[in-house]
């Protein structure tokens, strides 16, 4: 049982982490990289599995982020309220995108969920009620618990972690159930999958869906983090390319690609922003757009993927060996 | 009656690719669709799977109108059928790939897995289950699509080339499978273009040329109509032919 050793190890570690490393920084950047990593699991399900790759995922995430932080600043209510409120949202609005734009191959898709995205962006821009461009504030003093703001970054870490766990758990169970086999049947021949039975639209749309749920969860632990939102960091473009470059980095289609990839990027972003300060924000971007071309040229797969076991040809019988 | 199609028609533009073609398949026919490259066979194959609409005319099935019907609903009712470029999933392994078809039945994942392995048991591919299906050959994958539609369970199975690229000794095996589904009891269409597939195994053939059907009948009866050697060789060589016979004209037996 090799694999349930890895298993505890990367969980071992992942608990021990802020024990061990425990300067504020330290622990703000692990929380970040289960943010980032919840998120991208979330995009794994449809853009690594079912293989649509949504670049308008964000659209979700600010969904959650609005929910968590509307619950308060509208209804003074603990932004945990928001939660179900923005899965409800998120997977609604997926619904809507999903039926006509699934049907949509490849790069088509991926531009109607940009185009999606933004303008969803710009209607939250110029809601006064959402904020408009200002957005909205959570609580700045905790009234009690409930409220999940914090100073220290550690009680971010483990609820990161659970959901995190939640997260991969789900996704688990996915590709381990018919739906999952499915995905990647249409993922590999979509024609070919529908003929044996698979109905492919249907699947993808609830792929779709639960991608669109568990990324709004992640919007809404983000907002909780920061304690508040704009259109920018709820529903700004370069979040759904973060999301995507982390989870093809790491290996899309991989349960622990999108981990791996968070825990790459997430530092790097953070430390050149150090560094750079505010001018490094634009150079972070240009680091993104070389690892795009890196991973695409030389390991579409993903670094995990380096890991899998390489398949030779193997020697077939007289049905299945070509002449 | 298991399955009919009635005057269908499959137009492309202006380009009519089939012309009113009918058809009835009884249970237990081997009905055999042949005729020359582009003559539209494929084309009405595929108005039968339902992976092309048809322009006009009604595609029924146990009785039952399907003509709208989608390719995945028909696997359902019992219609799988193969691809004559195979479409395996690469990213599968091979019992995998049957695996899918045998989720069609049953959701869940240890009942597929034995069931796909029967499957994979009886076309004699057991041995390969955990290979990668990219690591097969022409030939595995074409047995590799059988497989996948033989685990849908289905009444009518339509196989499209299913032996296009194979060598003789793999054509032999390949015609053995498929009689070995006959005589399980499931009905078969098929779309071939070696004339000694469609001769050891086709009850009925039904042949096709321009989009128009221009002979039905038992396989002898159509490889000796004028017409049917006209269509493939030409009006010369149609005359020329009298005296042979046309077996052997269209690269029957010596294959």
């Amino acid at each position: 049982m090799p694999r349930l050793i890895w298993l505890s190890v990367v969980a071992a570690i992942a608990i021990a982490y802020p024990l061990l490393l425990s300067s504020p920084f330290q622990q703000r950047l692990g929380a970040l990289v289960l943010l980032y990593a919840i998120a991208a699991s979330a995009w794994n399900i449809v853009g690594g599995y079912a293989g649509q790759v949504s670049v308008g995922h964000v659209v979700f995430f600010g969904c959650g982020a609005y929910a968590a932080m509307g619950s308060y600043a509208k209804f003074g209510l603990s932004p945990l309220f928001g939660i179900p409120g923005g899965i409800v949202l998120a997977v609604g609005l997926a619904a809507i995108i999903g039926v006509p734009t699934l049907r949509l191959s490849g790069h088509y898709f991926s531009m109607a969920t940009i185009a999606v995205a933004e303008t969803m962006r710009l209607i939250v821009t110029n809601t006064d009620w959402l904020g408009a461009a200002v957005g909205l504030s959570g609580p700045t003093v905790p009234r009690n618990i409930f409220d999940l703001s914090f100073l220290s970054a550690l009680p971010y870490y483990y609820l990161f972690l659970a959901i995190l766990a939640i997260t991969l758990l789900i996704t688990w169970w996915m590709t381990n159930s018919r739906m999952g086999f499915y995905l990647r049947a249409i993922k590999d021949s979509e024609r070919a999958a529908r003929s044996l039975g698979a109905p492919a639209s249907r699947t993808k749309l609830y792929a779709y869906m639960l991608s669109a749920a568990l990324t709004s969860v992640a919007g809404a632990l983000y907002a909780m983090m920061f304690g508040f939102v704009d259109p920018e960091s709820g529903f700004g473009i370069l979040i759904s390319v973060k999301i995507l470059i982390m989870a093809a980095l790491g290996g899309a289609g991989l349960l622990f690609g999108p981990l791996v990839g968070a825990a790459i990027l997430v530092p790097l972003e953070e430390i050149s922003n150090s560094w750079l300060g505010g001018k490094g924000a634009g150079l972070t971007f240009v680091l993104y757009g070389a690892i795009i071309v890196l991973i695409a040229r030389f390991q579409p797969g993903g670094l995990l993927s380096l890991f899998t076991r390489r398949s030779k040809p193997t020697k077939d019988t007289g049905a299945g060996h070509a002449p | 009656m298991l399955l009919e199609a009635r005057g269908i028609t499959k137009a492309f533009g202006s380009f009519k690719a089939v012309d009113d073609a009918s058809v009835t398949l009884e249970q237990g026919d081997i009905l055999g669709l042949i005729g020359p490259n582009g003559a539209g066979k494929s084309t009405f194959f595929n108005c039968l799977t339902g992976d092309l609409k048809t322009t006009s005319g009604r595609v029924l099935f146990e009785g039952r109108d399907i003509t709208d019907v989608t390719p995945e609903l028909r696997a359902g009712l019992g219609l799988a059928r193969t691809f004559q470029v195979p479409q395996t999933f690469e990213g599968m392994t091979v019992l995998e790939n049957v695996m899918i078809g045998a989720f069609l039945r049953t959701p869940h994942r240890k009942e597929a897995e034995s069931r796909a392995r029967a499957v994979l048991e009886r076309v004699g591919m057991i041995r390969l289950a955990d290979a990668p299906a990219r690591s097969l050959g022409t030939p595995g994958r074409k047995r590799l699509e059988i497989a996948r539609a033989l685990a849908t369970e289905p009444k009518v199975l339509l196989l499209d080339e299913a032996m296009a690229g194979l060598n003789a000794h793999e054509v032999r095996l390949a015609i053995d499978l498929v009689r070995d589904i006959h005589r399980s009891g499931i009905t078969l269409v098929i779309v071939e273009h070696i004339m000694e597939v469609i001769m050891s195994l086709a009850s009925r053939v039904m042949v096709f040329h321009q989009g128009k059907e221009i002979a039905r009948g038992s396989p002898r009866e159509v490889t000796s109509n004028p017409a049917v050697i006209e269509a493939y060789l030409g009006k010369r060589a149609a005359k020329a032919a009298a005296g042979h016979t046309p077996v052997e004209l269209m690269g029957g037996p010596d294959l």
